[in-house]
């Protein structure tokens, strides 16, 4: 009988959340492409999240075929002075919505692709917790889009 | 606005009984200035440490560099809205303790960078290795966040600063320079002839560890305005900024900017200097625009005739620099842009992450990916135990011999993009 109690108020809630998480992204034009399982765990209740377990130049290449599919890019894909490769997690807005390809947007992305190619790659050199460091930092970085972002 | 600015030469830093400043020398109360920077409960515990030029003496990893300052008269205090309570500042009398800094240094996250050299071919690239530094290495309480440790670690930085400028309150200045700008209408009855021109500050704005503050406002949070070139010689701009060593602006260079400076010196003989203007390099892109159309738009307004742009930092900036270039030029007005670059250790990659013709003068504080080799040295203040791991490093890194094998962006200040630096073509 608790069982069945416990079961049926986690049904209700469930719902509600989903609920409220639907109406919470109808009301947001913008999605997040990450490799970020802190930025995964912190807004995939809330934010349309597409999360790939895939490293931060493969993160741009996805992010650049979303541009040719019509998606706008909201923040800038270089963000942060943590340079590409020395962090391995990236997490770029884009618009929800498409239209015709927008060139400033294969502009920034192509340029931010070949920029991340200058840079040594050792996202693989550190210890566990300094991951846990560049998840942060990268969760600032685009917190800090985001709180724009959702002021419209 | 007028601010007289007495520069008092530190010769010598000892740590003594009692803090004073006597004969050019500064007498350091170790007790003293452990209680200002634990007046924070934040912090745990606190170790100084003095590092004077030619020194085999490596500090890493550095958080900040300040100068300390006192304000002797006029408005306001030294950092208004961060130490000092809310005023506007840069008229009136200010001091500065000379050939001396104050660095922070702490293990706030994992990755921390930079590094200062006292000696050797690293000290010919970092500016602070020719001042007399007092290192604060600050360890916060266990499991504190990092941006909190940030936080407590840049305003204990500013509270001894501003402690140790007390000490040259009742003191005699063994130089003062004055600087002086008129307001809109004066300067145009005055310099009826001379080229109107302003400079535009970037200030890095991105998020944690990325973080400006104006008049302790988050930078972010501000539009672009402007200021009295005289207002950040008493702080009104700080650096919360650890990240891009090489190219971050440290708050000594906010109070010391080379631009400003010599932008003064060449005001009302071949240009005016009519006023400094301030804005953010966000990571959204709306705000970029929203900026750099604000930005182009003050141009516009004060009628300017030129401008130069300084950028902080690598990447994103590289954007609202480029668009606020173009912008202002279509406005009509010329500029003139500071950059670094990262163009690869060959130097043959293109050197920023975004380009436009209207770009078509352009100063570089040097290519950032340049390697070095940094000799092993006697003594660290701080750790090595993240030098493999801060940008321009590898796991080539650390060399059996026990130097250093990285890239120049290591280095504090190394390719600074106000000027503040030792790279020439010279």
């Amino acid at each position: 009988m608790i069982v069945f109690k416990s079961s049926f108020f986690y049904d209700k809630h469930t719902e509600v959340t989903v609920r409220e998480k639907r109406k919470q992204m109808g009301s947001r034009d913008y999605m997040v492409i990450t490799n970020n399982p802190l930025v995964l765990d912190r807004l995939k209740e809330t934010h349309h999240i597409v999360y790939r377990d895939i490293s931060y130049e493969e993160i741009l290449r996805e992010v650049r075929d979303r541009i040719h599919e019509g998606h706008t890019l909201l923040s800038h894909p270089l963000s942060g002075s943590v340079k590409p490769n020395e962090t391995p997690y990236k997490s770029i807005m884009l618009s929800e919505r498409k239209g015709e390809i927008d060139e400033g947007s294969v502009q920034l992305i192509e340029n931010a692709i070949q920029a991340c190619r200058k840079f040594i790659f050792k996202s693989d050199l550190y210890e566990e917790s300094v991951y846990d460091d560049f998840q942060l930092i990268d969760w600032s970085l685009l917190e800090s889009g985001m709180a724009s972002a959702d002021v419209w | 606005m007028r601010l007289e600015m007495g520069h008092i030469y530190i010769k010598d830093i000892q740590f003594a009984a009692e803090s004073k400043i006597e004969d050019g020398i500064l007498y350091v109360s170790e007790e003293a200035v452990r209680a200002v920077a634990l007046e924070d409960e934040k912090i745990k515990s606190v170790s100084f440490d003095i590092a004077k030029p030619g020194e085999s003496v490596r500090i890493t990893p550095v958080k900040d560099v300040i100068e300390p300052r006192v304000k002797v008269e006029g408005r306001g205090g030294i950092f208004p809205g961060v130490i000092a309570k809310v005023d506007t500042v840069g008229e009136g009398k200010t001091y500065a303790l000379k050939g001396m800094a104050v660095v922070t240094a702490g293990k706030i996250v994992g990755f921390q960078e930079g590094i200062i050299d006292m000696t050797g071919p690293g000290a010919d690239y970092t500016p602070f290795s020719k001042t007399l530094n007092l290192v604060m290495v600050c360890e916060p309480v266990d499991d504190i966040k990092p941006h909190d440790y940030e936080k407590a670690v840049r305003f204990a930085g500013f509270r001894v600063a501003v402690y140790l400028g007390e000490l040259a309150r009742e003191l005699t200045p063994d130089e003062t320079k004055v600087y002086e700008t008129c307001t809109i209408k004066e300067g145009m009855e005055k310099y009826p002839n001379l080229p109107r021109v302003a400079y535009v500050q970037m200030l890095q704005s991105q998020g944690l560890l990325h973080d400006t503050y104006v008049y302790g406002v988050d930078a972010k949070k501000i539009v672009p305005t402007i200021m009295s070139p005289t207002e950040v010689m008493d702080g009104a701009i700080v650096s919360g900024n650890c990240v891009s060593a090489c190219d971050k602006n440290p708050t000594y260079v906010h109070l010391n900017n080379p631009v400003v400076h010599d932008m003064f010196e060449q005001h009302g003989k071949t240009f005016n200097f009519v006023c400094h203007i301030i804005t953010n390099e966000n990571v959204y892109l709306a705000d970029k625009q929203r900026s750099s159309d604000w930005t182009a738009k003050l141009c516009k307004m004060l009628d300017l005739d030129g401008v130069i742009v300084s950028q902080e930092g690598f990447g994103n900036p590289d954007t609202d620099l480029i668009m606020n270039c173009k912008k202002i030029e279509a406005e009509g007005v010329k500029t003139v842009i500071i950059t670094d670059e990262y163009a690869g250790r060959d130097g043959k990659s293109q050197s920023l992450a975004d380009s436009d013709p209207a770009a078509d003068a352009v100063v570089t504080g040097g290519n950032a990916n340049q390697v070095i080799i940094l000799p092993k040295l006697d003594k660290v203040i701080g750790t090595l135990d993240y030098v493999t791991k801060i940008a321009g490093a590898s796991e080539e890194t650390l060399r059996e011999d026990g130097s250093l094998e990285v890239e120049l962006q290591v280095l504090t200040g190394a390719t600074n993009e106000t000027g503040f630096n030792k790279l020439s073509a010279r």
